[in-house]
């Protein structure tokens, strides 16, 4: 059958008593559930997170075309899906067909990028007003070698320590960096090998 | 946002307040320095805790407004970081890296036993130097700890930071830890403040 070899779960649903009247493959293996098992099932609160009577399509008549929902595998999992219900005639009778693609993945990477951008915008809030501040430290710095107050030892001192706190933000630039380029996947391979100093 | 004149006026007990200090880079050497003074114009001692200079150009900087070493304690994370040499003083502990929360964390508590004064209150100067060494959240953890023991010990705090300096979750958790979050700048110059400029 066409509908096992393709890499998006079907559900077919008897609009009236709720029930799964066939699955696919993919359906099947996403939900962690053999196809005997799971037809005849009443799919909410089974694979669908929709209390009985607040079914999106029969009850709320909310159009679902790739909206993002959740499914329940088996094994209580709660996998985020891009679904689409559409109605069609078999026989002479009117079915709902839920197609569903897997967006773990994509969710995931949506997180990681979320983290990431939370991360650069941290990581340069930690460089950028202690640059400030080690600026203006360093003019302070040269009006006390002007004013004859401080010893040669208390100027390195102080320049020492702009210059630790300095090489102490470009690792951080650097780190940075490195979680740029392990994001990007535009960066040829062996460029990112550089930048990222793997 | 408070008045200056309302920071200073630290009713230490039975009250404890706290304040995260924000200015512009270009101040905040100054509020440091006038926070001191301000502390030890109400009777209180000071502990500064300074990841931003070493205590020999502190001690310089304060002899220069009259503030005698005796009068303040320092807790000094940076001159053995900067390759300086630690002179041992009954009001000095230095700390090896600014980083190393934990020694710091333990020359607070043992400073705050330690000194005779029954009116203590710390200076954190400041919050935008500890951010160069360590991560936000871990900062916020820290200190978090640092205010803690205050309430406990009953002794007031005064946490300078460099103005748009804080990430905005670490901002709203300092916000719920300290008393009041004031804006040096807009103390200084409440006219220009006011007209937005």
């Amino acid at each position: 059958m066409v509908f096992d070899r393709i890499q998006t779960g079907i559900l077919i649903i008897d609009p009236e008593t709720h029930t799964i009247i066939d699955a696919n493959n993919h359906a099947e293996s996403l939900l962690s559930i053999k196809k005997d098992k799971l037809i005849g099932k009443v799919c909410h609160d089974f694979v669908c997170p929709a209390h009985c009577g607040q079914c999106p399509i029969t009850d709320l008549n909310t159009p679902l075309h790739n909206t993002e929902r959740t499914l329940i595998a088996a094994n209580g999992e709660r996998i985020p899906i891009l679904k689409t219900v559409a109605q069609a005639s078999i026989g002479e009778r009117t079915y709902l067909i839920e197609s569903f693609v897997d967006i773990r993945d994509r969710k995931k990477a949506e997180k990681r990028r979320i983290a990431l951008l939370a991360y650069l915008n941290e990581s340069v809030l930690r460089i950028k007003k202690p640059l400030e501040l080690t600026g203006e430290n360093l003019r302070l710095i040269e009006q006390q070698v002007g004013s004859g107050d401080f010893t040669t030892e208390e100027i390195r001192m102080q320049i020492r320590l702009q210059f630790n706190n300095v090489k102490t933000m470009v690792e951080t630039l650097q780190d940075l960096a490195s979680k740029a380029a392990e994001e990007r996947d535009d960066i040829p391979e062996n460029f990112r090998e550089f930048f990222i100093g793997k | 946002m408070s008045s200056l004149a309302d920071i200073f006026s630290l009713n230490l007990s039975p009250d404890t307040k706290l304040y995260l200090l924000l200015s512009t880079p270009q101040d905040i050497n100054a509020m440091s320095l006038m926070v001191v003074k301000k502390i030890l114009e109400v009777k209180c001692t000071p502990l500064v805790i300074s990841l931003n200079q070493p205590c020999q150009v502190l001690a310089k900087s304060y002899a220069k407004e009259g503030i005698s070493p005796d009068q303040y304690y320092v807790i000094d994370a940076v001159t053995h970081y900067s390759g300086g040499t630690c002179l041992p003083n009954a009001h000095t502990r230095y700390v090896n890296h600014p980083a190393d929360l934990t020694s710091l964390g333990i020359a607070i508590t043992e400073f705050l036993h330690q000194m005779p004064s029954p009116r203590k209150c710390i200076v954190f100067d400041s919050v935008s130097m500890l951010l160069i060494h360590i991560p936000s959240a871990t900062a916020s953890k820290f200190l978090q700890f640092v205010v803690n023991k205050l309430k406990i010990s009953e002794v007031s705090g005064v946490f300078l930071c460099v103005e748009n300096g804080l990430d905005p979750t670490i901002l709203s958790q300092m916000s719920a830890f300290v008393d009041k979050i004031v804006n040096y700048d807009e103390q200084k110059n409440p006219l220009l403040s006011k007209h937005g400029l």
